[in-house]
């Protein structure tokens, strides 16, 4: 009993002053996720690998817009997003007092324009999307020819581009035989 | 990536051999998962011998049972009887050679049936009426006919895990208001059921026990669970990808989550052969014991709790909290720590992360072992818990509990010796086990782990090698199975999984260590003192929030008092003021 009141006495008050105080956390501690609009090309890489169905993405083909949308209800702070982003675009930060007064609130939205296809007129892939493989492609010393035939090639959609390929291939074929 | 190409040792073959020897022409067929894990499908109808064989005659133990619905596969429903073989139990020898053999057989899905093993193995029970709920495979024979998982108000012919029945967000209409449950009768004494009406869950995780009485002795005792089963099995088969899926197992417990996502893991690498870094084995090793730290210390703050030494429980738990900013520390979180994917792990252990892990360990050494001392020198505590909850060794053997519910009956029986698994093989440790057979033997077994894991997290800090963390670049082959096992701080997790053809698990299979010590409990129950009751169903360290009510059924008088589960508690703590003789519950006459 003695050492019990010598260790009550010894450790005093355990409780933190938290939330009067703030509160330390350890560094890279998993909290909500920061979205950069301007980073991000909507690719849905995040989409695809949340496991808690918090980001979606949901594409308009009559409007050409894609809009990548974030719900922290829903969120596990697992920080998968953050490891799939080729752009950096989604960053977990420390933030975790995420209650709000307003529903609508807990969501997150952003619109990303969609390109059209030169061929057939409707829409594929987000303009930014594009852009990003095209720069990539631009860093890659192809000879101007090359980049150019690329260029042309990202401005069609993949149903199109088989369309136009399939007579190429029967030419191709014939030269074979 | 390195595929396990060298020649494998067959551990286990002899137990096979002898398989064959026995029962020739009825086992069809062979095949390893891994070296030491065998699968043989054997004819319908010797099901219930050849477990039987296996379970009492080469010690084997049951770990799980996985039905599955292959018709798309070969056309049959298939069962998975999951043992781990360990040869004779004599003098806790660990000699013999382990290995898993999994007794395979396929139910034609015209003829729905098979012999059930309970009457043979009475470990099977939860199990063979689990696949009777999920896949309408009747047992025949089963002594307990009742549901286990389904709720009674669930249309009869659904059964959710066949692969034709039912989207996983498909809600049935209830096909009844009522509670239909039956619980068990006590013989001679005549007892009046009593239907409970509708459920009243307060807590996160209710069960109904149901305790018969003679004045303040336990008789006998039955309990209903699965309230909120919420079909994380079909929800991993049917929207979840295999990396997915570990943040899943993560939430299958709140405490032991991290040991649900190895056991997950492993099971797919093990089916895939993908060799984890050595790195990660011990980084997952790491983390395994930080689990295991506070899961422990919880369970020893709610011991003094028990014995009505709350001081205890509020020291016990803020030392606690170190263990749980280790948590955060190493992995960005207090729980569901995240951090596996197939193949390793997702974060590194740095060098400053090191440092302080190690430091923290020091003080916690010292300071549980202080607070150990002074729980010991309670009078109360030996007085409360010798002989209390006794777990005899024979029915022990019987269920295949697990964890330090067994081992507090005398058997040297932990995963991480018998099938070590990430670096568990690697790293120096002893195993604890005791003969006292009650909740004292139980509460101690944790306290020796604790500290056997606070040396455990300083070796492998010391020893891990340098090297990458995770395994990139691997294929995913269809249809390929094996088992993923994990050591809890409650006994062993055991997952079967299989992988399918779409990037999605065909079957998952997860086994918590509670599933196993629930049938036994009720034997630990009996012959017990009503205000010990809740100190007992502490000592098997359930997830606990879970007992929200308790029926008392006097079996002379035949009445019913329905007591709720704090008063339970409270009685359990002071001793005084029975709730049987308090007028302050319903009480209800039998007609």
């Amino acid at each position: 009993m003695l050492k019990l009141i010598k260790e009550i006495l010894r450790v005093g008050e355990a409780t933190l002053p938290y939330p009067f105080a703030p509160i330390e956390l350890s560094p890279g501690y998993r909290g909500k996720p920061q979205h950069d609009p301007e980073l991000c090309i909507a690719c849905a890489a995040c989409a695809i690998a949340c496991p808690s169905n918090a980001l979606t993405m949901v594409t308009d083909l009559d409007q050409g817009f894609q809009t990548w949308s974030y719900f922290v209800g829903r969120c596990i702070y697992c920080a998968r997003c953050e490891e799939v982003c080729p752009t950096g675009a989604i960053v977990l930060s420390s933030d975790f007092e995420l209650a709000v007064m307003n529903k609508a609130d807990l969501y997150e939205q952003a619109d990303y324009k969609l390109a059209a296809c030169r061929e057939c007129g409707i829409y594929f892939a987000p303009v930014k999307e594009i852009q990003y493989v095209l720069a990539l492609l631009e860093q890659s010393s192809l000879s101007a020819e090359r980049l150019a035939q690329e260029r042309s090639l990202l401005e069609v959609c993949p149903e199109c581009r088989r369309k136009k390929d399939i007579p190429k291939l029967v030419s191709l074929y014939q030269e074979a035989i | 990536m390195t595929l396990l190409t060298k020649e494998r040792t067959k551990i286990g073959q002899k137990y096979v051999e002898a398989l064959r020897t026995r029962f020739g022409n009825s086992i069809l067929d062979e095949s390893w998962q891994a070296p030491d894990q065998v699968t043989v499908t054997v004819e319908l109808n010797s099901l219930p011998e050849v477990v039987e064989m296996l379970y009492y005659q080469q010690g084997g133990w049951l770990a799980s049972v996985a039905g599955n619905d292959e018709r798309p596969l070969n056309g049959h429903f298939a069962m998975y009887y999951i043992l781990s073989v360990e040869g004779s139990q004599e003098n806790n020898s660990q000699d013999a050679e382990k290995a898993y053999v999994v007794v395979r057989v396929e139910i034609p899905p015209h003829k729905p049936e098979f012999p059930a093993v309970t009457p043979k193995v009475p470990a099977a029970i939860w199990y063979e009426r689990e696949v009777r709920d999920m896949f309408g495979l009747q047992p025949v024979g089963l002594p307990d006919e009742r549901r286990l998982v389904l709720p009674d108000d669930w249309p009869d012919e659904l059964y959710p895990l066949r692969k034709d029945t039912m989207d996983y967000r498909f809600r049935p209409e209830p096909t009844t208001e009522e509670e239909t449950y039956e619980f068990i009768k006590v013989e001679g004494e005549g007892i009046v059921q009593i239907p409970l009406g509708p459920l009243h869950i307060t807590s996160d995780e209710p069960g109904h026990f149901r305790l018969y009485v003679d004045g303040e002795n336990i008789v006998d005792a039955d309990y209903r669970l699965f309230y909120v089963h919420r079909g994380m099995e079909k929800l991993a088969e049917t929207r979840l990808h295999y990396d997915q899926v570990t943040f899943l197992a993560d939430r299958i417990c709140g405490i032991c989550g991290y040991a649900h996502n190895v056991a997950y893991s492993t099971s797919i690498e093990r089916a895939l052969g993908i060799e984890v870094p050595e790195r990660a084995e011990y980084i997952r090793t790491i983390l395994l014991e930080v689990e295991r730290l506070h899961s422990h210390l919880l369970n020893l703050g709610l011991a003094c709790h028990f014995v009505g030494f709350d001081t205890g429980f509020m020291h016990f738990f803020r030392v606690r909290e170190k263990t749980m900013k280790m948590a955060e520390l190493l992995t960005g979180t207090r729980k569901t720590y995240g951090m596996n994917l197939i193949g390793g792990v997702r974060r590194d252990i740095l060098k400053d992360q090191r440092v302080k892990v190690l430091q923290w360990l020091k003080e916690l050494r010292g300071e549980v072992t202080d607070l150990v001392g002074m729980l010991l020198e309670t009078p109360n505590i030996v007085q409360r818990t010798l002989n209390i909850g006794r777990l005899e060794p024979q029915v022990a053997r019987d269920y295949s509990p697990v964890g330090p519910t067994l081992r507090g009956s005398g058997f040297a029986r932990d995963i991480r010796v018998i099938h070590p698994y990430c670096a568990y093989d690697r790293v120096p440790w002893k195993l604890t086990y005791k003969d006292g057979c009650d909740v004292l033997a139980r509460t101690l077994i944790r306290a020796e782990e604790f500290f056997e894991s606070v040396s455990m997290v300083e070796r492998c800090l010391d020893g891990m090698p340098e090297g990458p963390v995770l395994t990139e670049g691997f294929k995913y082959k269809p249809y390929q199975f094996a088992l993923g096992y994990v050591e809890a701080p409650r006994g062993e997790d055991i997952h079967w999984s299989m992988l399918g053809d779409n990037q999605k698990l065909y079957r998952w299979k997860c086994r918590a260590s509670s599933y196993n010590n629930w049938p036994a409990l009720r034997y630990m129950l009996r012959g017990n003192m009503i205000s010990d009751a809740a100190l007992i169903v502490a000592s098997i360290d359930p997830c606990y929030s879970c007992t929200e009510r308790v029926t008392l059924v006097d079996v002379r008088k035949k009445d019913v008092t329905i007591v709720p589960y704090k008063e339970m508690e409270r009685y359990c703590r002071e001793r005084k003021d029975s709730p049987l003789k308090s007028a302050n519950f319903g009480r209800i006459k039998a007609k």
